[in-house]
């Protein structure tokens, strides 16, 4: 328990400089691409060209995509700022974002499935 | 007081996530969403004890601080799903263009209909991607930054939510298309509940939320003024 303890911390940190070693390349190059994003796919490139092994993360990614979920409460509690916008044309709103997110659901869903069963039959 | 209030604030939003949790785990019901319960539930305590959103921002940027190193961790499932990312690189790439591009659409033809002014119409234009880049793109279009946040979270909400059980009702099973779809229309919220599903699912939503930042990024200049008067 202890040991996985600190194997997690440490390896949270090696995860923190690829993270912030993404957003310093984002702005040295002008990418228009969010630094976490950019850190996601640098430490991709990490995994595959086998600098890192994947075990050197193993615990501490399981345990934050375990609570992935988590990290967006705090940020949610945020939308209590607009509160007077809510209620003037929330139903508006709430109607619009509903359907939009639904029609590029079902448009990816539907037809990466439907792709992919063209692939393998 | 302060350090009083943080800790209890820690405490309490700690508290909310571990039983909303447990909550969806045992049902397996959408409309259980962790996320939204306990967003429900903290801010309904703010506002009964008459605490302010200001009182709550210490403990939520320490909450979320991991939340950059979390996201950079979703390339360990995707290194796992590799093989599957390859097989199906353009499925994969056309269904979140197909995808970005229908839900930008869709909110702006329906913002239209409602009356909703060009300002607001542009604040939701980029609704679907990961917060950061979503507030420059509203920046670029001339959009509201900090109205695009709060669409930015409440479509991750949504699209969290209502998604996997419109896409249950669609028959859509395969955890490729599940995650890909999740992560297009709700980026990380998306991605959390992929990551509840299964692993596969989880990797595709971190991919999906990568592909859509870009692609969005690049064409919401030219294609969010069509839908414009």
């Amino acid at each position: 328990m202890a040991t996985n303890l600190i194997k997690i911390t440490w390896q949270t940190v090696l995860l923190w400089l690829v993270f912030r070693l993404g957003g310093y390349l984002v702005g040295a190059l002008h990418l228009s691409l969010p630094g976490n994003v950019a850190g996601m796919l640098l430490m991709f490139a990490l995994l595959t060209s086998g600098l890192v092994k994947p075990a050197l993360i193993e615990a501490a990614s399981g345990f934050l995509l375990k609570h992935f979920a988590f990290f967006f409460i705090p940020i949610s509690v945020g939308l209590m700022s607009f509160g007077p916008l809510v209620r003037q044309s929330g139903l508006a709103l709430l109607a619009i974002l509903l359907v939009s997110a639904l029609a590029g659901a079902a448009v990816t869903g539907v037809s990466v499935q439907m792709l992919q069963r063209r692939r393998e039959p | 007081m302060k350090l009083l209030l943080f800790t209890l604030f820690v405490l309490l939003t700690l508290g909310t996530y571990l039983a909303t949790r447990w909550l969806f785990l045992t049902y397996r019901n959408p409309l259980l969403n962790p996320v939204f319960l306990s967003t429900v539930a903290i801010i309904a305590l703010l506002q009964a004890t008459g605490l302010t959103l200001e009182d709550y921002r210490p403990a939520k940027d320490a909450m979320t601080f991991l939340l950059g190193p979390a996201t950079v961790a979703l390339a360990l499932p995707l290194y796992h799903n590799r093989q599957v990312l390859k097989k199906y690189a353009l499925p994969v790439l056309s269904g979140v263009a197909a995808g970005s591009l229908t839900t930008m659409a869709a909110a702006l033809v329906g913002g239209r209909l409602l009356h909703l002014d060009d300002g607001v119409l542009l604040s939701l234009g980029p609704k679907s991607v990961t917060v950061p880049i979503a507030v420059e793109i509203s920046r670029l279009t001339g959009g509201d930054a900090s109205l695009t946040a709060a669409f930015v979270v409440a479509t991750g909400m949504i699209g969290s939510i209502a998604g996997p059980l419109l896409l249950t009702l669609c028959r859509v099973q395969s955890p490729v298309a599940r995650g890909l779809a999740l992560g297009t229309v709700s980026h990380g919220q998306g991605t959390a509940v992929a990551l509840l599903e299964n692993e596969t699912a989880g990797a595709m939503g971190g991919v999906a939320m990568a592909i859509a930042a870009v692609f969005t990024a690049l064409v919401a200049p030219y294609y969010l003024p069509l839908f414009l008067r």
